[in-house]
């Protein structure tokens, strides 16, 4: 039977939350589950099959956003509608698929991304604040993992002129609203990660790195516009 | 005299060991060709000196042994940016080949188990295979 939704859930090194975050997507009945194994060192491929995802491993590390594509490639090649993304390491709860999925039915865009407002620390919000001054783009939470596309987004996504991206962010929803994409934002639950810390926000010297590298990106994609809707849905934004 | 006889055999070695080095064809068409052309320019400079002087007189720099330093380091940054733009093809190419490649073997295996071909039985030939490949290599050997 060929669903029309598929859940990408990037993992690298995630065995002790991956098998978890698989079972309650796949309980949500709406959705396949692929799990892209980032050249993973643990049995993350291993406890995901087993929970009943389709696995693809990576045949070496190709970062957050290079496993993320192969899903969309994947998705491409097996004709899913909709592709909808979470992180492995448990801070996305599967239950919030619903919610993002209705909103991308109900309000015609194209990309939906689950925020967390509450998430964000000071630091986090001024980054925030100096992307979308310099990109003009009112996209809230841009490093969510969180996010719901639909064919149009997930054919731009897989295309060649997304292959040189490194994470799932700035560079990712300007290449979107670059292709005239029309991006929502819904305020999601999410938890604080459990084990691990964030691939992108680990050290002082690694936030440097990312900013001056997105500030970059930002720079060659300067005079394009967004257009983020801003119908946030009041009342679901209650922190877990 | 004296000095255009070291200038024109440090530009004929220069020359000749870049000309054995492409004729041994470790390069790709195009890299040949460039390094073949900085050969060229490198043995006709060494070779003919007054060249560097008629050059400063009609492009009117008044000091014209500078002018083949300029050219060179404006080659080589010309010459870097180029590597740089290559590696990032290749890069964009090596990642899609990669993902390719999984989606792939992702499918086979589906396919595969689909068709009730159990692990076993595939790991049979594909370990034969293996052995007739590493025989044939120690024989050539």
């Amino acid at each position: 039977m060929q669903r029309s939704i598929l859940a990408v859930i990037p993992a690298r090194n995630e065995a002790s939350t991956v098998a978890d975050i698989v079972c309650r997507t796949l309980a949500g009945g709406q959705c396949d589950v692929l799990v892209v194994n980032d050249a993973s060192s643990d049995e993350t491929a291993v406890l995901a099959e087993a929970a009943g995802a389709a696995v693809i491993d990576l045949p070496f590390s190709l970062g957050a956003w290079g496993a993320t594509q192969t899903g969309m490639r994947y998705a491409q090649r097996n004709r899913y509608r909709t592709v909808v993304t979470l992180d492995a390491d448990g801070q996305h709860h599967p239950e919030e698929l619903n919610a993002l999925l209705s909103s991308l039915r109900r309000t015609g865009s194209n990309v939906v991304i689950g925020t967390y407002a509450a998430r964000m620390s000071a630091a986090r919000r001024l980054a925030g604040r100096y992307f979308r001054l310099l990109t003009q783009m009112s996209v809230q939470d841009f490093t969510s993992g969180l996010r719901a596309y639909d064919r149009r987004a997930v054919r731009a996504l897989a295309s060649r002129e997304a292959s040189l991206l490194d994470y799932q962010d700035m560079g990712v929803l300007m290449l979107l609203s670059k292709k005239g994409l029309i991006l929502h934002e819904v305020p999601t639950r999410m938890s604080t990660r459990r084990i691990g810390a964030s691939r992108v926000f680990a050290s002082w010297l690694l936030v440097a790195r990312y900013m001056l590298h997105t500030t970059v990106l930002c720079f060659a994609q300067i005079g394009v516009r967004s257009r983020v809707l801003f119908r946030s849905q009041a009342g679901r934004n209650q922190p877990v | 005299m004296n000095s255009q006889i070291t200038a024109g055999l440090i530009g004929t070695l220069l020359a000749g060991a870049i000309l054995y080095l492409v004729r041994r064809d470790h390069m790709h068409g195009s890299y040949a060709l460039w390094w073949l052309a900085i050969a060229a320019a490198i043995l006709i400079l060494g070779v003919f000196p007054p060249v560097i002087d008629w050059l400063g007189r009609i492009t009117g720099i008044s000091y014209p042994p500078v002018l083949p330093i300029i050219i060179g380091i404006g080659m080589i940054l010309i010459r870097m940016l180029r590597t740089d733009i290559d590696r990032s093809r290749q890069e964009r190419q090596l990642r899609r080949l990669a993902q390719k490649l999984a989606i792939l073997e992702q499918e086979l295996t589906a396919t595969r188990r689909s068709l009730g071909v159990s692990a076993e039985s595939s790991a049979g030939p594909r370990g034969k295979g293996a052995q007739v490949i590493a025989l044939s290599k120690s024989s050539d050997a």
